[in-house]
């Protein structure tokens, strides 16, 4: 760090103690800053008269001491075995965030909500309302855990080469890879409806429509914003189940729902449908792949 | 970083110290902040124009900044902040030109090669509850595409140049207020930064604690250009190569802190030291021209 540095005699002389007190002292205070002076120092020491005892008192520490404890007091050094992990790990946890918080708290609660009310209350509307609920789970994940609103790391993320479609994606992997299977798990354990309703739809018909709709959110972001993206898509997708059970009224919610998923997810055309929704997305994002990184609207 | 040293350190055994500046602190090899590099450009903005809604943060700036520490300073409003926004490619101008070492920020690919380069602070900044300092600064690494071999060496020198060490492994959450600012500063300069923004790194720290950071910038100007914004003019007097006033969204003075200094030097006021008074002079200065102008 400074240019200068205590010649040879004077770290010998320090080291074997005859050097005259007020140098000493000086030198001390060089040391406090100097690396590399502390360094030699210390290699003088151990070179002295004091070295054999001082290897024996080191060699003492080191039995004693827990391994565990050793490899701690290791780690904050330079080049020390890697704390964080490998690729993988660093992605696992630059994901994290997204699925920290109140929206998992929110798909827990969807997922265990909907098996309550199916065996404790007995409630046959509630797999319709799970699957109607599905697709915008992952939808609200990416809205809570990107962009300006919600990342309170998003001012340092904006100005990062990778704050922009690496981050979105990252988080929007997480969010599926967590909400996917709870919620179709939770769709699955639920009792398939009795002999006078309709089957429905199968569970894992939401899937695709949810990485639809997940993804067409994520294209709308680069227009208009994280926020209003998300909430364009989830609000569209909640009316498209809603108004048509509003406007006919008449049959009951469970049957008037299931008939409205029924129509969305079963069937080949449909499936097909969102399919080929999703690969229309995948496709507008790589195209405007560059647009995520002006992130003062997201 | 090291423990602060408020006094000089005594010549030893007759040879000359180089440490030792003005400040009466002698950390971080610092006797040569006078030395002011020129040349090498790394900020260049012209017809700079910033505007919120209606009100006007920066009015037709144009600045340029070398390599060494700029001071940015000037009255709240003034548009300090919406200056770093920009130049951290965070906020898009209004109008004018933009130039980030070398590249303009139109394209792409000169976006993220010149976010690669770029260290930044923000004014007020959050943290994930759950991380601790090594993975907070090192998901910073991850944002800014270190290559992973490199990572765990770099967050490490980072948080250690901050004098947190130590706390490497706490929470984020468990550390004051000033520790958060330090683990700020240590997340800006994980990539060694070629322009290192820093929007009030001063604040929340104390008066120990800003002693070392003004070292530990003064270290830093001499292989990057840093632009610090403050209120805090003794931050100025004692790190910055260059002080920038503005005032109003405009250029109000621009010279060092010696020359701000004479400015007060034949002032009128008697209070506060001599940088404070020049800062004063020039801003009254600016205001009378301007009145004048309109």
């Amino acid at each position: 760090m400074t240019g200068w540095h205590a010649p040879d005699d004077l770290v010998t002389r320090y080291a074997d103690g005859s050097l005259a007190e007020t140098d000493a002292w000086s030198l001390d205070k060089h040391l406090e800053r100097c690396g590399r002076c502390a360094a030699r120092v210390s290699h003088a020491v151990r070179a002295g008269a004091a070295g054999p005892s001082l290897a024996a008192v080191r060699a003492g520490v080191l039995a004693a001491a827990p391994a565990p404890a050793r490899a701690r007091r290791t780690a904050p050094t330079p080049g020390a075995p890697r704390a964080l992990g490998g690729r993988f790990t660093r992605i696992l946890w630059a994901a994290g965030p997204a699925v920290r918080g109140t929206w998992a708290g929110s798909v827990v609660l969807v997922a265990l909500g909907a098996v309550a009310l199916a065996y404790g209350g007995g409630w046959a509307g509630a797999r319709p309302l799970l699957l109607a609920l599905a697709p915008v789970v992952p939808v609200a994940g990416v809205a809570l855990s990107y962009g300006r609103h919600s990342d309170p790391l998003h001012e340092i993320a904006a100005s990062a080469p990778g704050g922009g479609l690496r981050l979105l994606l990252t988080r929007t992997a997480a969010v599926l890879a967590v909400s996917a299977p709870s919620l179709t798990l939770a769709g699955l354990l639920l009792p398939s409806p009795g002999p006078r309703l309709p089957a429905g739809p199968a569970t894992a018909g939401w899937l695709l429509p949810g990485l639809a709709l997940t993804l067409a959110s994520l294209v709308l972001s680069g227009y208009l914003g994280c926020r209003t993206a998300t909430a364009v898509v989830g609000g569209g997708w909640l009316l498209a189940v809603s108004a048509p059970l509003l406007l006919s009224g008449g049959t009951g919610l469970t049957a008037g729902l299931t008939e409205q998923l029924s129509l969305y997810f079963t069937g080949a055309p449909s499936q097909g449908g969102w399919a080929a929704a999703t690969v229309l997305c995948a496709l507008l994002l790589a195209a405007r792949r560059t647009a995520y990184d002006r992130l003062e609207t997201m | 970083m090291n423990r602060p040293d408020t006094t000089a350190v005594p010549p030893l055994g007759g040879a000359a110290h180089p440490t030792g500046t003005p400040d009466g602190h002698g950390l971080g090899g610092s006797g040569d902040t006078a030395v002011r590099v020129s040349g090498d450009t790394a900020v260049r903005v012209s017809g700079l124009t910033v505007r919120h809604r209606r009100t006007t943060a920066l009015d037709g700036v144009d600045l340029d900044f070398g390599l060494g520490v700029h001071g940015l300073l000037g009255p709240n409003g003034a548009g300090k902040t919406s200056l770093v926004r920009v130049l951290a490619t965070v906020a898009r101008p209004t109008a004018g030109c933009v130039e980030l070492l070398g590249g303009d920020l139109r394209g792409h690919r000169e976006r993220v090669t010149v976010r690669r380069e770029l260290g930044y602070l923000p004014q007020d900044f959050g943290y994930y509850p759950g991380f601790t300092v090594r993975e907070f600064v090192a998901y910073v690494a991850w944002l800014k595409e270190l290559p992973g071999a490199e990572t765990d060496a770099a967050v490490e020198r980072a948080v250690t140049r901050v004098g947190l060490a130590d706390r490497i492994d706490a929470k984020v959450k468990t550390l004051s207020g000033g520790m958060i600012r330090r683990v700020g500063i240590a997340q800006a300069i994980v990539n060694d930064p070629r322009l290192l923004l820093l929007d009030e790194p001063t604040a929340g720290l104390d008066p120990e604690q800003r002693v070392e950071f003004r070292a530990l910038l003064r270290e830093l100007g001499r292989t990057a250009t840093v632009i610090v914004s403050t209120h805090l003019v003794e931050d100025v007097a004692a790190a910055c190569t260059e002080v920038t006033l503005l005032e109003a969204g405009r250029v109000a003075y621009r010279g060092t802190p010696g020359s701000l200094a004479a400015l007060g030097a034949d002032g009128h006021e008697s209070d506060g030291n001599a940088i404070e008074r020049g800062y004063t002079t020039a801003l009254r200065g600016h205001r009378a021209a301007t009145g004048a102008g309109r």
